[in-house]
């Protein structure tokens, strides 16, 4: 079988992939085919388990005689261990072991620049030692009992202020450390440019330029990470709070030195993930040496705090964008300088991608800087930079807008670009258009100076809208198994896992589509890797683009096996067959047809002695390459009305409109429910979210859901999804794109530009708290009391 | 001070047949083991020497006697005691609902009770409101209006449903919002859950 | 958290007995239990107030006003059909407060006594000044949330809602202890950092407040309770403002004018009640006794928005209880 490289993306990181090109992957179904279950609202799969309390999450589990796991983490944002006595946690009753770097293997962490357990901390919730007892209360007692000692050392909690000469040092030696580049990782910033940026600034009627600064913020999935261990032998198995079932397994195989075959990953459920559970952690390696160690099942489950403190974070980012356009509104140079804080160890925070790609611009230049500081490390947060990068850019388009008299949907669809300018390459599809329309219209768009008039008295109205664009491609590797059994039921295996995002009920639904059966004759597997095949992590809005179509060729497969079965029962060829709802059928003369468990009994057999032996057809299925002559995105835009006290400098959302293509809807029950939990976190971003460190400490002081705040259910608006459905037949063989990221993107910046209209003056820092407005509306009566001058390149 | 134990060699009743239960159950694979090791429990108890009080808690209409430390939680004992796992524990301070439980009909957050502190009145969690295997009406219109993704603030979220359904069988949106507004939902399933109480609400008023 | 020993005490007498430095009372629990899980508290004995069913009691009559058990929950409080028809800026201020659940676990008692929300003191390994250490971080951390008037080495503000309402109707509070039992007007329980910087009130560690008492309020009271917050569940104040009119015609009779969020106490504004007092409630008159309110504010670093922030609200507070428009 041919391999190909396959270029394959995972939150704006890049990798060629090799893949077998698939030989029998049967092509995507017409634009217009009436299909059965796809494209129907089915209700999910595993939600009487989630709502009657059945399902279990790895919290859930307890095992009999299992012992507890509790951490103790550094309270102080950067110092060295200078002794470490653990004698007295030992001896408290209960107590069965304390694990800390003397007594544990020497394993790299973070990309080699550290260990499981290092003797210099670089952050306040940095593990220094884990105690495990009989349960988790002991455990916890003993905690104050191990005795540490340290050498406190400078620290730095900001990437501006990290960056300065005279910051301390977070990693010593290295490129970082070069003149100039003080605590930067990689020693350089990542640079693109296309065009000539001064030239497009000198064309500009207009040039604006202005920073925006948004905050680290926590994913705080409600079920916090978590692991338990447990071995039988020299087998091992993992239940893990995680989205990675088969990448865990694959990194706990390789730092234990033990065979992939060995270990079982099992994730069924997980309580949110958000991309804080893409990858194997301490805690879960820990577990596993403990238990094997002690000889008894050890569970580990991070308190709140720590699970703010240790576990990711969105990281703080400072975005200096600076525009031009002409006054037709035609934009001509955009160029970005970005300061994102990564934590203490590598860790992405770039932003640029909608500013390079989005719009129409021949001349764009970034400069992204991922800075070290004392605090925890980032990881990728549902559309990790977009969030940020689209919230500031989209202001920047409205300000643009508004100097040319320009409506901002106007402005944007005079700068709407059909290919992909950074790659030089078209889009498979493009459905923003359709979404703007789609989207005005649902909002009123057009019409909304009438619903001006409804602000009273200090409560402003305002109406603004943001683009959103992801790479949804999804990829390889991803595989599937599909089983047709002897009573006509059938089971799928997937890789991949249902992190909330509704998988199992989309991999159900196409293989049902394929297989010609009904949904409910139809099981499915994922989140264990004993039962299924590998899938790489599900995030990324990878899950659904990379499984749907290794399921729906295993299903494919499987149909084949069924229809020669049928065309001999029948006598038929097997190739004028076909299956609908359940039945084999005759293309040439529909009337002619067999229910499809009719024609699998005959894979029941007995030997004569009553036991009944059951063949059953196997097909399997993987993810192919992705097209390497376009680009393959999902898009969307957000229609957002406002209303702000300007006494109080409350703002209320009162409602939101989402439109987004991300090809073939498979289900819109449930990426409704994508869309709304997306619009959510979004305003959570815009309005409530900050991590808060204390600068005499380096302590996060609100890591908890009070002082950290989501959005709860009466500070919601109300949404509305246009679902545009855009089967994109050169993306896959289904047809699909992500769709989990998405929905977030554009939220904060529809909000902002709402905020704006109503206001008149903008708040260039989010969240955009009651006291921020106030400040913003205080500067905005100093400012107009000045003229303003236009700025000139 | 008791001597420090040496690491119990014993193997674990971990069952074979519950263990490969995981792929052949497909969706509603439940893989754990729930009962407890009763001895080696025991000699746990003995060797952490925390005091212990007898309580009796009624739960779901039934009668727990058991042996807890004062510090336990209603939740940690409904979770790690008892195996009502369906309640759960996610901020452990009263700031999310996750653990709501209904103490005499009433909604409360059993991670803000001590389980010394839950006697003498009536619990009741999810796992009560289809003990007989079927669903309540509200459970079936969350799953029809996808009132949940990641499911992990559902059961609370239907506890507190349930609570303002038994004191106001019709209430407006309003209504629903002051009655479920502790409860926090992360993966933003909020403007579903209002479909489903709202439904849930005529169905019970039908029946 | 520590272990500890749980005791009933089925009268107050018994529970003076059981407590001491080393004990803490429970009620609602919804505050004590988060102080014991952050470290904050370590006591050995908590004592179950709750057993004294003598202390749950809602009771009005026109004669003698309204009194309230210190067992009373805030639902209940909440959802009495005497309380929103005699005191209904009371049910106002307590249906904002915290969550449908806490409502249902939270006492009156509890709520006038619960710790601040500071996230420095609530921080266990922070020792400032509340918790008897050297520093206030607020002073040069982010203090957004904290006091601008009537700080003192710490610059809490003091969380309860239903404090300042309660003030604004003249409550009294009753607590007993070793002593017997006192009764003082509720302002005047409520100690700022300067007279003690490790409590908010004067109730002593053997001490148990039983009741609250409010006199029933004249013809032509109007009382408004106006809270911003940056979430509306769950969330402390940002800012609010209780304030009760005595009108007669469009003109006030008497005022009380209560701030919360604003200093360590609960915040009387008696100046801005001199204002209002004897005159025509007009826009104008608001603003001056809002501006009144906020004398002697010095703000920190991050919160000068609580100014303007407070004096809008004492304005439309004022102004909504008088029903004129602004």
């Amino acid at each position: 079988m041919a391999k190909v490289l396959t270029r394959v993306e995972l939150n704006g990181v890049v990798n060629d992939v090799w893949v077998e090109v698939p030989e029998n992957e049967p092509a995507a179904w017409p634009k217009q085919a009436e299909l059965a279950v796809l494209g129907k609202p089915l209700p999910r799969v595993d939600g009487p388990d989630k709502v009657s309390g059945r399902a279990k999450y790895t919290h859930d589990v307890n095992l009999s005689h299992m012992l507890w796991m509790k951490f103790f983490r550094s309270p102080y944002p950067h110092a060295r261990i200078t002794s470490l006595d653990t004698s007295r946690a030992e001896a408290l009753p209960g107590v069965k072991r304390v694990y800390t770097y003397e007594n544990t293997p020497d394993i790299s962490w973070y990309a080699n620049r550290s260990k499981l357990f290092d003797t210099t901390l670089r952050f306040v919730g940095d593990e220094v030692a884990a105690v495990v007892a009989v349960d988790e209360h002991i455990a916890a007692d003993a905690l104050p009992l191990i005795d540490v000692e340290y050498e406190e050392m400078p620290y730095v909690l900001d990437a501006e202020t990290a960056l300065s000469p005279d910051a301390p040092a977070i990693h010593e030696g290295g490129p970082q450390d070069a003149p100039g580049a003080r605590n930067l990782q990689g020693g350089r910033p990542s640079l693109y440019t296309r065009g000539d940026v001064e030239k497009g600034f000198a064309e500009a009627d207009f040039v604006i330029e202005h920073t925006f600064r948004s905050p680290c913020q926590v994913h705080a999935c409600l079920e916090t990470h978590c692991s338990v261990a447990a071995w039988q032998g020299d087998k091992l198995t993992v239940w893990d709070s995680t989205q990675a079932v088969h990448p865990v397994r694959e990194s706990l195989a390789q730092i234990l030195n033990i065979p992939i075959a060995n270990i079982r990953v099992i994730c069924l459920y997980s309580g949110g993930g958000f991309g804080s559970k893409l990858w194997i952690n301490k805690y879960t390696v820990l577990a596993a040496l403990a238990a094997r160690d002690l000889g008894r099942p050890v569970k580990v489950t991070l308190d709140r705090e720590e699970d703010a403190l240790a576990m990711g974070n969105r990281p703080a980012n400072v975005m200096t964008i600076r525009a031009g356009c002409k006054r037709d509104g035609t934009l001509t140079a955009l160029t970005l300088k970005n300061i994102g804080s990564v934590g203490a160890y590598n860790a992405g925070a770039g932003v640029g991608t909608p500013l390079r790609e989005v719009y129409r611009c021949p001349n764009v230049s970034t400069e992204e800087s991922n800075v070290y500081i004392n605090a925890d490390v980032a990881r990728p947060h549902r559309a990790p930079g977009h969030v940020q990068g689209t919230w500031g850019l989209e202001q920047v388009l409205d300000i643009l807008a508004e100097k040319c008299g320009l409506d901002p949907l106007d402005f944007r669809l005079r700068n709407y670009s059909d290919t992909d300018q950074v790659r030089n390459l078209p889009y498979s599809t493009k459905g923003l258009r359709e979404a703007y329309e789609k989207g005005a219209e649902k909002f009123g768009w057009r019409d909304r100076t009438a619903r001006q008039a409804l602000s009273r008295g200090p409560k402003k109205r305002g109406f603004g809208l943001a683009t959103q664009i992801w790479g949804g491609a999804g990829g390889p590797p991803g595989y599937a198994v599909v089983n047709l059994y002897s009573d006509g039921t059938a089971a799928v295996f997937s890789g991949g896992q249902d992190i909330g995002s509704a998988t199992r009920t989309s991999m159900l639904q196409v293989a049902a589509e394929e297989l010609g059966l009904p949904a409910d004759k139809l099981s499915i597997v994922m989140g264990d890797t004993q039962g299924t095949p590998y899938g790489f992590v599900s995030g990324g809005s990878r899950t659904t683009p990379s499984q749907a179509p290794a399921v729906r060729m295993a299903a494919a497969e499987v149909k084949g096996q069924l229809l020669e079965l049928a065309g001999k029962q029948m006598n038929l060829p097997a190739q004028r067959l076909s299956t609908r709802e359940g039945y084999v059928f005759d293309t040439q003369n529909p009337s002619t047809r067999k229910p499809i468990a009719e024609v699998t009994k005959e894979l029941q057999f007995g030997f004569g002695t009553g036991d009944r032996v059951q063949n059953m057809l196997i097909g399997k299925g993987w993810r192919g390459p992705n097209p390497a002559d376009v680009s393959v995105n999902s898009w969307g835009a957000q229609f957002a009305e406002v209303e702000v006290d300007i006494e109080t400098g409350e703002i209320r959302v009162l409602r939101i409109v989402a439109a987004h293509e991300a090809g073939r809807l498979v289900n819109p029950l449930t990426a409704s429910s994508q869309i709304e939990g997306g619009v959510i976190q979004g305003l959570g971003f815009a309005l409530f979210e900050e991590r808060v460190l204390n600068n005499a400490s380096g302590r996060m002081v609100n890591a908890n859901l009070h002082d950290y705040k989501i959005p709860t259910m009466k500070d919601i608006p109300e949404i509305e999804s246009v679902l545009i459905d855009l089967p994109d037949a050169r993306a896959n063989s289904v047809g699909v794109k992500g769709l989990g990221e998405p929905p977030i993107i554009p939220t904060p910046g529809a909000i902002a530009n709402a905020v704006a209209d109503a206001l008149g003056v903008r708040v260039f820092e989010t969240p955009m708290t009651p006291q921020r407005v106030l400040e913003a509306l205080e500067k905005g009566l100093v400012l107009r009391a000045q003229p303003e001058e236009g700025r000139r390149a | 001070m008791p001597a420090r134990r040496k690491p119990t060699s014993s193997s674990f009743s971990f069952t074979r047949r519950r263990f490969l239960q995981g792929v052949a159950a497909g969706t509603a694979a439940a893989v754990v083991a729930p009962e407890l090791g009763r001895a080696q429990l025991q000699i746990d108890e003995e060797i952490s020497g925390q005091p212990r009080v007898a309580i009796r808690l009624r739960v779901n209409g039934r009668s727990y006697r058991l042996s807890v430390e004062p510090r336990w939680t209603l939740l940690d004992v409904l979770r790690n005691r008892l195996d009502l796992t369906g309640t759960k524990r996610v901020c452990d301070r009263g700031e999310c609902g996750a653990c709501t439980v209904l103490r005499d009909g009433k909604p409360v957050y059993s991670c803000l009770t001590l389980a010394v502190d839950a006697q003498d009145s009536d619990l009741e969690t999810i796992e009560g409101l289809s003990a007989d295997g079927r669903l309540h009406p509200l459970q079936e219109a969350f799953v029809r209006h996808d009132a949940l993704q990641c499911g992990f603030c559902t059961p609370g979220m239907v506890m507190a449903s349930k609570a303002l359904l038994d004191r106001n069988p019709q209430p407006s949106l309003d209504d629903i919002k002051e009655g479920l507004c502790g409860n926090l939902c992360k993966c933003g399933t909020y403007t579903k859950i209002f479909r489903a109480v709202q439904d849930a609400a005529q169905t019970l008023r039908r029946s | 958290m520590r272990n500890f020993e749980f005791v009933n005490a089925p009268t107050t007498e018994r529970a003076i007995e059981l407590l001491g430095p080393q004990a803490k009372l429970i009620a609602g629990g919804t505050d004590l239990l988060d102080e014991l899980k952050e470290g904050l508290i370590a006591p050995e004995r908590l004592v179950n107030l709750k057993a004294n069913r003598a202390l749950k009691y809602l009771r009005f009559s026109p004669s003698e006003g309204l009194r309230l058990g210190a067992l009373t929950t805030l639902s209940e409080l909440e959802t009495d059909r005497t309380v929103r028809e005699h005191y209904p800026m009371l049910a106002a201020a307590v249906r904002v407060i915290a969550s449908p659940q806490i409502r249902n676990m939270a006492t009156v008692g509890g709520n006038l006594c619960q710790r601040p929300r500071c996230w420095y003191y609530r921080n266990d390994a922070l020792h400032c000044t509340r918790k008897g250490g050297p520093i206030c971080y607020a002073v040069s951390g982010e203090n957004q949330y904290h006091a601008i008037l009537g700080g003192h080495l710490c610059f809490i503000v003091h969380p309860s809602d239903l404090a300042p309402a309660l003030m604004a109707y003249d409550a009294r509070i009753s607590y007993a202890g070793p002593g017997g039992r006192k009764t003082l007007p509720l302002g005047e329980f409520f100690v700022g950092p300067a007279v003690n910087i490790t409590r908010e009130n004067l109730l002593q560690p053997n001490e148990v407040v039983e009741e609250i008492s409010l006199p029933t309020p004249a013809a032509g009271t109007r009382g408004v309770y106006l809270k911003v917050r940056d979430r509306n569940t769950w969330d402390f104040a940002t800012l609010s403002v209780a304030a009760v009119l005595e009108m007669d015609g469009a003109t006030c009779r008497r005022a009380r004018i209560v701030l919360g969020a604003v200093a360590p106490v609960p915040w009387p504004a008696p100046d801005a009640d001199k204002v209002l007092t004897g005159a025509r409630i007009t826009p104008e008159v608001a603003r001056r006794a809002a501006d009144a309110a906020l004398r002697g504010a010095r703000p920190m670093s991050h919160n000068a928005h609580k100014v303007p922030l407070a004096k809008n609200l004492v304005r439309r507070a004022i102004l909504k209880a008088a029903g004129v428009s602004p």
